[in-house]
């Protein structure tokens, strides 16, 4: 009976889609791509998997990727980026900089609109900005606006300047100025982050908190947000007040919440979704079976092993040699080869090769065969004190994740086995973990780093003496000196270039490996901006072709 | 008069308790026949002491230790890592090379002490607990189960992740943890279950005679209650199996390179689309047969204390 | 009965107290902060945050604040992690759904486990015995997170009969499976708790005088032996029906039906003080009431039993 139903149910839903499809045939069928002229599926929907429930659809608020790639959808900044990571006009139409890179001028269109009507200018944009940093919004991503160096914004953020008195400035409508507290070569590329977004001024003020809900919310972007359930999904569809609404091809976008990726693969399999996560470590195993729909491609981040360094830390890990030993013998190639299996890149400096007007150096031990590493640790740790007699023992912190425990266990046994090194594992629930880390109670703690924008500061900043994520309070003059003189200098890779060097004398980390994004697309799906580092993905430039 | 009487029956009391004891003694040894003549009971009690034997001597006969990884075969188990006897590894191995036999038996050493001092802890607060409520009844019984009510109400997870970080982490830890947790059901069933009993016929004479409360409880109630705790026992020990996987799984249980039957489970569900049926079948198959057992046993030890049957 | 039923009502006020002010507590000791991440915010950036969201008191003013607000506003506050939404607005959203599929999954248990139960007190020792045993034995082994995407794989990808997740606003095709995932276990220990009870029922003296007296076995099983089988069952679904309409994590998270259960979890671990804190209530007030329930229900099943 329920069979009998669930059919009949069908048979009628088909009726009903053919007659529909009949009366439009001749515009679906007509439907062709612009550009490159593929025939266009009838239906423009496209949908998504996220492994949880958003935080926060607010564009100064948002922390996560997830949510920003939902808010680049609703919202647009002054800039976009092109399926390259290349930067494109956004509300802004052109761009330049002034005075040595410390002023910025943006000019806007003037035919961007807000959802309801009214037009974007540069006060939406003054508002938003001053809405970043005032500590009544308490943004958890406020410090990206520090970082960007606008005039007062770090004094702002501590409560000791007015909002009003950030370094923004709306010089007419049309014309946005912001000034720096210092030269900052990459400031457009900043502008892409959603932090920077706009917001309607009179919208949040009417709703507070709650502007954010479908029926609140007033955007500038090319989708509107019509449902949001925290924990099941939510669907955008094409705004006609966008500026540029007529060159969107979907119509609608869908995500389901889905946390576990082996129930998101069969879902994706059985056909409910156009885009999902590998399982972890099942990419060869899906790219035989489904080659023309598994995709892999470099991310900007780094998965990495911390050592303390500070005072606190055990009387080994002060002594270089044996940071040198481990870091030696971890053999990266099992780790992406046989345990990750995603084709991550083995990793010897900090920064990602893929990262923009990076230039990595070639550090001594990266060049080597592991044979050769295994042999140089054996020794170093030998002449440390340490040997079968008396080993090594130390304790290996992670938080709670298969990935994780998979990685730290053949780390463990690499150790153990080449070093003789007796090594504890220890993992902890994620906010434990943090808390154990924040506060150096560890001895060698996982990592993961992933840049906030395309430059290597966003990297290299991090082994800064003064940077609150240097879990390991490595603390070095030489590394400072570098780091600092690269952000305003005209010659920026060198500085970084010496910056990893230093890190590779110094191994106050072990790089493991730089992550790759391994992806589950239908083939008929195009516009997925693999090419693009930061993934910084738009759904007005992806459109759906017939099978 | 009064001491008279009073001596009178403290003398009840004893010839009372005497009777009632050697009534008891015999009882268990009724029950240990009755239970011997119930196949599926004797069968399971030889099965869960065969695995627990080879949980515990396994690891001699063992090629590869539980936490090894066999370089050869690392991320390589579809293809080569099936079970195999030329190899040594009788069970296969998992994504990370690792012996499934050997880490199978030492996950049924962790699961089988979770299971059985986990139950011991939950069954003694929550019998004596339940007992003391439903017996006193009246505003004992509402405070005693207000508390129960809170209890349950806290999230059992914040317990956990304080218990662990005020008393640090160990299998012990856990295992408390675990068995403080379970108890809050047994408690209840308890609870009502003494409820009706307290008023029965025999209940009403011990009482009459002045038999102490404490005496009645310990020598009248909990024997009566024997049947309902047996039953609730054998479901709970795989419940509670289950939780120390599932709080292994969240990262507040045991820790790697130690396993549990849970833990392999989880893992190996993980893996059911992927062509390495070994990484869940062996251990599903273990957890399941003892979970049979332990039914059984339960079902046997249920028959055997029911002195009408 | 009257005057008890408004004396556990009266009760049920400081029993919720109590209770708000142990998770109070309990939420401090735990380590670890709702802010912290892999990118841990700079301290002045920690610090507003700890002023919005009122951490920046001491906690004994925060707890007053805290409490009055539930008392006089119905306001259990924003939720630390979704910023967008109110606690409020979770429970209103997530609470609807998880009853309704955990009222099914309790209705599906018990009109399967209490009669399998009986059939197999009833045949004692029979091959229905063991049958029913064996049933429900093999419901219970398979623990959900692993019967949940199993259910997915054969009802989803193989016969593309039902869903494979959402909600869908409770459209039946959605219900089916978390219903199933959820009810089995519970189906099973109902199932053995009523057949163990019932043995012992069975067994007992009055039921052998009615047997003796010459009723039928119908009449022996559903006058007599019905009630007081039910008893230690009844004690157990207090509990169940509050862990079934609560939800459960696993269901939550594996069919995506947006429902309460998964943040008990979830909220502990984000350390989301005040949706942990909103739950827990939730989670008290539904526990004390249902045990106030069950205790009326003793009553009525035993008249012997005094409230």
């Amino acid at each position: 009976m329920t069979i009998l139903n669930k059919k009949f149910t069908k048979a009628a839903l088909v009726a009903v889609l053919a007659g529909a499809t009949a009366l439009t045939a001749f515009s679906a069928s007509a439907a062709k791509h612009p550009v490159t002229g593929e025939e266009l599926a009838a239906d423009q929907t496209y949908t998504y998997r996220m492994l949880d429930g958003i935080p926060s659809l607010d564009p100064q608020i948002v922390e996560d990727v997830t949510g920003s790639e939902i808010i680049r959808d609703l919202f647009e900044g002054l800039l976009n980026q092109d399926a390259k990571g290349n930067l494109v006009p956004g509300v802004a139409m052109s761009w330049e900089p002034s005075e040595g890179n410390t002023v910025w001028t943006f000019k806007l269109r003037d035919n961007a609109k807000w959802s309801n009507g009214d037009s974007v200018t540069a006060n939406d944009f003054v508002y938003a900005w001053r809405r970043a940093v005032d500590p009544k919004t308490a943004s958890p991503y406020s410090w990206y606006m520090d970082i960007m160096s606008i005039t007062n914004g770090a004094d702002i953020i501590a409560g000791k300047k007015q909002p009003s008195e950030l370094g923004v400035e709306a010089v007419d409508d049309y014309t946005f100025k912001v000034t720096l507290t210092k030269a900052l070569p990459y400031f457009a590329d900043m502008t892409a982050h959603s932090t920077t977004f706009p917001t309607h001024q009179a919208t949040v003020e009417k709703f507070g908190e709650k502007w954010t809900q479908p029926e609140n919310m007033v955007g500038n972007g090319a989708y509107k947000l019509t449902e949001w359930k925290i924990k099941e999904t939510t669907t955008r569809v094409r705004s006609e007040s966008y500026w540029n609404n007529d060159a969107s091809i979907l119509e609608k976008v869908v995500t389901l919440v889905i946390p576990d990726e082996n129930v998101a693969l069969t879902r994706y399999k059985a056909g409910e979704m156009d885009r999902t996560a590998v399982p972890a470590g099942q990419y060869p195993e899906l790219l035989k079976e489904l080659p023309k729909e598994t995709l892999k491609f470099p991310r900007l981040c780094t998965y990495y092993y911390v050592f303390n360094v500070s005072d606190s830390a055990p009387e080994a890990f002060k002594n270089v040699d044996v940071r040198y030993a481990l870091s030696y013998a971890l053999d990266r190639n099992i780790i992406v080869e046989k345990v990750t299996k995603g084709g991550q890149i083995p990793a010897y400096t900090f920064t990602p090769a893929a990262t923009a007007g990076f230039e990595v150096p070639t550090v001594d031990y990266g060049t080597w065969t592991q044979s050769e590493r295994d042999a140089k640790a054996v020794k170093l740790l030998d002449g440390a004190g340490f040997n079968k007699e008396n080993p090594l023992k130390f304790t290996l912190l992670y938080n709670t994740s298969e990935g994780h425990k998979k990685i730290a266990t053949v780390a463990a046994q690499l150790w153990k086995s080449k070093l003789g090194a007796e090594v504890t594992l220890a993992n902890q629930e994620w906010k434990t973990f943090l808390e154990t880390r924040n506060n150096q109670n560890f001895e060698i703690a996982r990592s993961g780093w992933c840049g906030d924008y395309n430059e290597a500061s966003t990297f290299l900043d991090l082994f800064d003496s003064k940077h609150g994520n240097n879990d390991g309070l490595y603390a070095s003059d030489a590394y400072d000196a570098e780091v600092r003189a690269a952000s305003s200098s005209s010659n920026a890779a060198a500085h970084y270039k010496k910056a990893e060097e230093i890190l590779a004398a110094d191994m106050p980390l072990i790089p493991v490996y730089h992550y790759t994004g391994v992806v589950m697309l239908k083939e008929t799906l195009k516009g997925y901006p693999i090419e693009n580092v930061m993934l910084k993905t738009y759904s007005r430039n992806m459109y759906k072709v017939a099978k | 008069m009064i001491a008279l009487n009073k001596q009178k029956r403290e003398k009840t009391v004893e010839i009372l308790s005497n009777v009632d004891l050697v009534k008891g003694r015999s009882l268990w040894q009724d029950a240990a026949v009755r239970f011997r003549k119930n196949k599926a009971a004797f069968v399971s009690v030889i099965i869960l002491a065969l695995m627990a034997l080879l949980a515990v001597f396994g690891p001699y006969i063992s090629v590869w230790s539980y936490e090894e990884i066999d370089w050869g075969l690392i991320g390589d188990a579809k293809a080569n890592g099936q079970p195999s006897i030329e190899n040594g590894h009788y069970f296969g191995v998992d994504n990370l090379g690792r012996d499934l036999f050997a880490r199978t038996l030492q996950g049924t050493q962790i699961s089988l002490m979770v299971g059985l001092i986990g139950a011991v802890v939950a069954v003694s607060i929550g019998l004596f607990w339940g007992a003391i409520a439903g017996y006193a009844g009246g505003r004992v019984d509402n405070i005693m189960m207000r508390i129960v009510d809170i209890l349950m109400s806290i999230p059992s997870m914040f317990v956990i992740i304080i218990a662990l970080a005020v008393l640090g982490k160990s299998i012990i830890v856990l295992f408390i943890v675990i068995g403080a947790i379970g108890w809050m059901d047994m408690a209840r069933i308890v609870r009502g279950q003494t409820l009706a009993i307290k008023n029965k016929e025999y209940i009403e004479a011990a009482k009459s005679l002045g038999v102490s409360d404490q005496t009645i409880i310990t020598r009248h109630v909990i024997p009566n209650l024997m049947g309902i705790t047996v039953i609730y026992t054998s479901i709970m020990v795989p419940s509670l199996i289950l939780t120390e996987s599932f709080i292994s799984f969240l990262g507040l249980g045991i820790q790697e390179p130690l396993t549990s039957w849970g833990a392999l489970i989880n893992e190996g569900a993980g893996q059911m689309q992927y062509g390495v049926p070994w990484q869940l079948g062996f251990p599903l198959a273990f957890f399941v047969v003892g979970l049979y057992c332990l039914i059984f046993i339960g079902d046997g030890l249920r028959d055997a204390l029911d002195p009408k049957d | 009965m009257f005057l008890f039923i408004v004396k556990r009502f009266a009760s049920t006020i400081p029993t919720i107290l109590i209770l708000m002010i142990i998770s109070f507590v309990l939420m401090r000791l735990a380590p670890g902060s709702p802010f912290s991440g892999e990118k841990m915010p700079p301290p002045e950036v920690l610090a507003n945050l700890e002023a919005k969201y009122g951490l920046d008191q001491p906690w004994f003013i925060q707890m007053w604040r805290y409490i009055t607000k539930i008392i006089f506003h119905f306001d259990f506050g924003p939720s630390f992690v979704y910023k967008d939404i109110s606690v409020n607005d979770i429970i209103d959203q997530g609470l609807p759904i998880t009853f309704i599929y955990g009222s099914w999954s309790f209705l599906v248990a018990n009109l399967v486990g209490i009669p399998l139960g009986m059939i197999a007190a009833i045949r004692h020792n029979t091959w229905i015995d063991y049958m029913a045993i064996g049933v429900s034995i093999g419901a219970a082994v398979l623990p959900n997170f692993i019967m949940a995407p199993i259910l997915i794989i054969i009802f989803t990808l193989w016969l593309d009969w039902l869903p494979g997740g959402g909600w869908n606003n409770g459209a039946w095709p959605n219900v089916i499976m978390p219903v199933i995932a959820l009810s089995t276990s519970y189906m099973a220990i109902i199932a053995r708790l009523t057949r163990g009870s019932m043995l012992e029922v069975l067994n007992s003296n009055f039921i052998r005088t009615a047997k003796a007296k010459g009723l039928s076995s119908t009449t022996v099983i559903f006058r007599h032996a019905l009630r007081p089988t039910l008893l230690p069952v009844l004690s157990y679904l207090g509990p169940a029906f509050v862990g079934m309409v609560t939800g459960s994590l696993v269901i939550d998270s594996i069919f995506v039906t947006g429902g309460i259960g998964q943040f008990f979890i979830q909220a502990a671990f984000s350390r989301d003080y005040s949706l942990l804190m909103g739950i827990t209530i939730l989670l008290g007030a539904v526990t004390v009431l249902f045990s106030t329930i069950v205790d009326i229900l003793y009553a009525v099943l035993d008249p012997k039993i005094k409230l």
